[in-house]
């Protein structure tokens, strides 16, 4: 009879599921970690000075803390840097990250098609510090002659680039060709069937491609280092050096005074990373 | 029709811009690059030495590339079974439900957690444990590094192939399940069959991140410009020593580094190009 | 989907009007246009240059940026022009010198130390002779209760723990003063190693930056290593006393420090103070510099940046900026290198013409 089989595929299966369970906990076993770490050590520094000033120097917080009290000051510029140039690098990537990924759609398995996508995918395994360089190269020593939120931008558009080419031409790829059939045959212009069909039924996969790309570089260092500089003031002129959060994060690092800060400032950007995804869940929700 | 024209023109230029950037930063990087070269030769990229010493300089790249090698593919496959659990987890096991949508948001915050603060974690946090559970060096190392590269790739992998599997029609798996398929059969013959290109598609993105990432790797490695001997033997990532040696360097060195991160973008398309290869002879 | 069309292009045509009209943040007006400086260079003066800029800024309204990206990275900016001034620990050869662009002049700004930090719980005050410390940088002895220290150190008690030598993984003007006094107290060392900004270390674990060392040593019993000394202080690090070429032990401090200048300095202000002849001198002490173009009428640069930058520069030699230097562990400039600096400030000039009297 069939039951010996049964029995065994619905032991195999079950097997799988507990296994699957247990690595599900695993994955989320770090984050936890991390995040116990960042608010048991970060959380009594945040206030409302916390995100209005801008940093204490050295000395200050070598006297706070020989005071016993806490580091004063806060990390305003790196917050209105890192929105600055987020967004700017997001005006760049997002329109040339999508539409490259409904060409790539469109055109499987031509040539240029193929070629597009094996060089996005190099692209993404550029490490950041490069791609600074290349800013370095492209636009603080010609276009700007000197660190610029501008440079800081480019290199993290292209950082931003390969994700969102990626995943909105894997999202749209999982649409069934019967949806789009269907809008061309009605004698739906090609950029409408784009934008009134494909865009919507695929925005969750694209919104979580963009989504992944901005959580990537909310947090990157190594490129701004060669390009934006830093500041330690508020700074929303593209062409002179600005501030980021993680930028911040490193130079508290590198003082000997400052070192607390960094799990402050490291909650405040993870704060931001939960904001975006919260926001974007919701879009995403309306729209469905 | 002509918008139908201008459509495709847009597209195309599109992904032009996109070969145009790359194709620039081979040719900036490369004319950076040509010293270095010059100098040595094509045995840089075989030789062990790397010797920064004024007077003395002499540079090669393999220690690099081993160490590149090793740590992203012993990441990939720490996370590949944690990434692909978890992506079932949010699309087919409890779909939709309340401990799904708190999953799901714990594996986006991994993401957005930055690699500075990864690399601060890992020294201040895990490196104690790793020393604790015997590991030598201080607990920096191949190891360690693999370890936070894992989890940091995690959310790349299991994001996207939550939604790839997600869109897996429905039709298609009632239609195993009415054939009276268990869960696993249809996870198996169905879903991942027909999101298979898109888990990968994950799978190569989580690899290139791994690749390239810097300010946690170079933290925790151990800064040895050696090959490493051993899985939790210290040594040194391209990326790594790029970040590291940067700031200083000037002339000959700064031609050298350049020059590995040429390699870097040629290795990590080499690689790109057989994983796909793989999976094309896989279908 | 319309509507976020239309919301990414306004983004985007107003970031572009942004970069044409100049407009800046919150307080200053669009039209008084204050002059800003930007910098690069640097790590091992940092703490020191962030609060003195800050105070600077303060007192004036000209706002600093300071981009600790190393020495290197500092003469490059410097090399291509996109930066004010560069910072570097090491001052430029006669070699390099002679591929820059245009002539640069160096003016030091502070004295820092390097100290020898360890971590060896009850054994304070550890007094490491020259051929101790070539044996241990070198990897000859390996363990702390080795006779040879032992005898140097009557009356502490040594663990029997390996030494854990941890270096710098990049490169950094503190390896620099480090290497080059251990160049000059040890032939194995400058045949072996040499000095640089980075070396091929003959044993040891690297760890990066300052505070990647300190972290180590902090956190391994039995560790030793060389960090920029506001970095032990602030952590609490122990610190070893070093032979001086007289022979005594030193304990690195702002007096012991500011001896090791007070020999003679050169006119351009370029020499190493490591190991030098004063018998109070910290032996492992160096000058940082700032480095800038001797003529500034280059690139487009106006007068007035030019006139900032060196009125800057000129405070910065003051004894104004000087005494905050010891809050936080570094050691003032003595009178005569600040007044060779005032000096070559004074041959800087825009179009020929010097800028300060």
């Amino acid at each position: 009879m069939q039951t010996g089989k049964l029995k065994i595929r619905t032991l195999k299966n079950n097997i799988f599921k507990s296994t699957v369970i247990v690595f599900s906990v695993v994955t989320i076993l770090p984050i936890l970690l991390i995040i116990y770490e960042l608010v048991s050590k970060g959380i009594k520094q945040i206030s409302f000075d916390f995100i209005l000033k801008t940093p204490p120097d050295t000395f200050e917080a070598m006297t706070a803390l020989s005071n016993g009290e806490l580091i004063p000051g806060g990390i305003a510029n790196g917050i209105a840097g890192t929105l600055f140039m987020v967004i700017m690098a997001s005006v760049i990537a997002i329109p040339v990250g999508v539409i490259t990924g409904i060409f790539l759609y469109e055109n499987q398995g031509k040539p240029l098609a193929n070629l597009t996508r094996n060089v996005s995918d190099i692209l993404q395994g550029v490490p950041s510090i490069v791609l600074g360089l290349i800013a370095y190269i492209w636009i603080v020593k010609p276009v700007t002659h000197g660190f610029s939120a501008l440079a800081g931008s480019v290199s993290l558009s292209i950082m931003m680039l390969p994700m969102i080419v990626r995943s909105t031409e894997e999202t749209l790829k999982m649409i069934p060709q019967t949806i789009k059939e269907a809008a061309l045959a009605l004698g739906v212009p090609y950029y409408k069937v784009i934008l009134r069909v494909l865009v919507p039924t695929g925005f969750s996969g694209l919104l979580t491609g963009i989504l992944l790309s901005i959580s990537r570089i909310l947090g990157e260092t190594a490129p701004l280092m060669l390009t934006a500089l830093g500041s330690s003031a508020i700074n929303f002129n593209i062409a002179k050096p600005t501030s980021a959060v993680p930028l911040l994060i490193w130079e508290f690092y590198n003082d000997p005074n400052m070192v607390d800060l960094i799990w402050s400032s490291s909650l405040l950007l993870m704060a931001m990373v939960l904001s975006l995804n919260i926001i974007s869940k919701r879009i995403v929700a309306r729209t469905k | 029709m002509n918008t139908d024209k201008i459509t495709k023109a847009v597209l195309q230029f599109s992904s032009l811009i996109i070969l145009l950037v790359a194709g620039g930063m081979i040719f900036s990087l490369v004319e950076g690059a040509v010293p270095a070269f010059k100098e040595f030769g094509f045995k840089f990229i075989f030789s062990n030495n790397w010797n920064p010493t004024e007077g003395k300089e002499n540079f090669g790249a393999l220690p690099f590339i081993a160490g590149t090698l090793i740590t992203s593919v012993t990441a990939l496959l720490i996370s590949l079974p944690l990434s692909f659990s978890a992506s079932l987890f949010l699309s087919e096991y409890y779909r939709r439900t309340r401990m799904a949508k708190v999953l799901g948001m714990m594996v986006d915050l991994l993401a957005g957690i930055p690699s500075i603060v990864y690399g601060l974690w890992g020294f201040y946090v895990l490196r104690p444990v790793l020393i604790d559970l015997g590991l030598p060096n201080q607990g920096f190392g191949i190891f360690t590094a693999s370890i936070i590269l894992a989890i940091m790739i995690i959310p790349y992998a299991t994001s996207l192939s939550n939604e790839i599997i997600s869109m897996v029609p429905n039709e298609l798996k009632e239609g195993a399940y009415s054939l009276g398929a268990t869960k696993l059969e249809v996870i198996t013959h169905v879903i991942v069959p027909s999101a298979r290109s898109g888990i990968v598609a994950g799978y190569i993105l989580s690899f290139g991140r791994a690749h390239g990432e810097t300010m946690a790797v170079t933290m925790l490695i151990g800064n040895a410009n050696i090959i490493p001997n051993g899985l939790f033997s210290t040594g040194n990532t391209m990326a790594s020593v790029i970040a590291n040696q940067f700031g200083e360097a000037e002339g000959l060195k700064l031609s050298s580094l350049i020059a590995i991160g040429l390699l870097l973008f040629l290795i990590t398309g080499i690689i790109n190009t057989i994983g796909k290869f793989i999976i094309k002879k896989m279908a | 989907m319309k509507n976020l069309v239309t919301i990414i292009l306004l983004l985007f045509v107003i970031s572009a009007c942004n970069s044409t009209s100049n407009k800046k943040g919150d307080k200053k007006s669009a039209k008084a246009k204050k002059v800003a400086l930007t910098a690069a260079g640097a790590t091992f003066p940092m703490p020191y240059y962030n609060m003195v800029f800050k105070s600077y800024t303060k007192k004036t309204g000209t706002l600093l940026t300071y981009g600790g990206i190393g020495s290197g990275g500092g003469i490059r900016s410097l090399t291509d022009k996109i930066v004010d001034f560069g910072a570097t620990d090491a001052y430029l050869s006669d070699d390099k010198l002679a591929k820059m662009p245009a002539k640069v002049v160096h003016i030091p700004t502070v004295l820092g130390a390097v100290v020898i930090a360890y971590n060896l719980p009850g054994a304070d005050g550890l007094k490491l002779s020259d051929l101790l410390l070539e044996k241990i940088f070198m990897g000859e002895i390996t363990k702390w209760n080795d006779p040879l220290i032992q005898k140097n150190n009557e009356g502490i008690t040594l663990p029997d723990l390996k030494i854990t030598f941890v270096h710098r993984s990049d490169g950094s003007g503190t390896t620099f003063i480090f290497s080059d006094f251990m160049s000059k107290i040890s032939t194995k060392w400058a045949e072996k190693v040499g000095r640089g900004k980075s070396l091929q270390w003959p044993v040891g674990m690297g760890a990066k930056g300052n505070p990647g060392v300190a972290g180590t040593i902090k956190q391994t019993k039995g560790a030793v290593g060389y960090i920029g000394s506001e970095y032990a202080f602030a952590q609490k690090i122990q610190t070893a006393k070093v032979q001086n070429s007289s022979g005594n032990y030193i304990e690195p401090s702002i007096e012991s420090v500011s001896a090791a200048a007070k020999g003679e300095i050169p006119n351009d202000t370029r020499i190493m103070l490591t190991n030098s002849a004063d018998p109070a001198a910290y032996p492992i002490s160096g000058f940082t510099w700032i480095i800038l173009y001797k003529e500034q009428a280059y690139d487009g640069r106006s007068k007035e940046q030019a006139l900032v930058t060196v009125t800057f520069l000129d405070w910065l030699e003051s004894s104004e900026a000087q005494s905050q230097a010891e809050k936080v562990h570094y050691a003032p400039l003595p009178k005569a290198a600040a007044e060779k600096a005032k000096a070559i400030l004074r041959t800087v000039t825009f179009n020929g013409k010097t800028l300060l009297k």
